[in-house]
């Protein structure tokens, strides 16, 4: 059985995108690397056959950082089977007041955010495998 | 005084250490080296995002920054945006198998990292100012 793809958008504008990008390497790294794996979403968007077949009629888990949807978007194009959207937008609003840090690092309240956000999508991992 | 601004797209891809690298090297050069010289644009954008994005290119003179000879910056510019004005591809300017390595978390990175960065910033900056210098 092939590994869960858990894919980010890694945006370089925002802080959002950096969390989305660190949350997945926790994931597929640390997390639950028997059971899920990461694609460079770069490699999708260029519409290489090669970089389909990385995804398509497989189970994809997607991390965005902002409304553009990014990553579920193409991943979904590319084929994929979404079994989950994250948006670290989303778990920014539960962390209300806390500064995240920048696009270019994270700050240690950032960390914290971005490690408790990869919990979540970890557990959706073993969901998916699961069922 | 030139307002020409330059764009830079890294690929940011999440598979090698590369991908990080050409990430924090983009983000110095706008950031600290280069501030308001150059403009960047997530790449997967040129799918999610509107017309706006596809114009990226013909709006600015590209510069491709890609981690691994996929070249996906470079290819997915060309194929949804146009023109690409030069490239940087890191495992033709640093040791293929360090940038081919798994190490991509920035929580992982060791100053050795910072400094691979700083050579790829250094070489994106060279590049910015050999297009500036033509306008």
């Amino acid at each position: 059985m092939s590994k869960v793809k858990v894919i980010a958008c890694s945006g370089i504008g925002k802080v959002y995108g950096l969390m989305t990008r660190e949350a997945v390497l926790e994931v597929t790294n640390h997390l639950a690397p028997e059971v899920s794996e990461t694609v460079c979403l770069a490699h999708i968007v260029t519409g290489d056959a090669a970089a389909r077949a990385k995804v398509e009629g497989c189970d994809c888990i997607t991390v965005d950082g902002c409304p553009a949807l990014c990553s579920a978007k193409s991943v979904e194009s590319a084929g994929g089977i979404i079994k989950a959207r994250f948006r670290s937008i989303d778990e920014m609003r539960t962390h209300r007041g806390g500064d995240a840090g920048t696009a270019t690092a994270l700050s240690e309240d950032g960390w914290k955010i971005v490690d408790e956000f990869a919990e979540k999508i970890a557990a959706k991992v073993m969901e998916s495998v699961s069922q | 005084m030139t307002e020409t601004q330059v764009g830079v797209l890294s690929c940011s891809g999440e598979e090698f250490l590369g991908g990080t690298l050409v990430r924090l090297a983009t983000r110095k050069v706008m950031e600290e080296l280069r501030p308001g010289k150059v403009v960047t644009l997530c790449l997967p954008l040129y799918i999610a995002g509107g017309e706006e994005e596809r114009e990226f290119a013909k709006n600015y003179p590209v510069i491709a920054v890609d981690g691994c000879d996929k070249c996906c910056a470079k290819v997915a510019t060309l194929k949804y945006s146009g023109e690409v004005h030069d490239t940087i591809v890191l495992t033709e300017l640093l040791d293929r198998n360090v940038i081919l390595s798994k190490i991509v978390s920035a929580r992982e990175l060791r100053p050795e990292h910072y400094a691979m960065a700083d050579i790829v910033a250094s070489e994106i900056c060279k590049k910015v100012d050999e297009i500036l210098a033509e306008q």
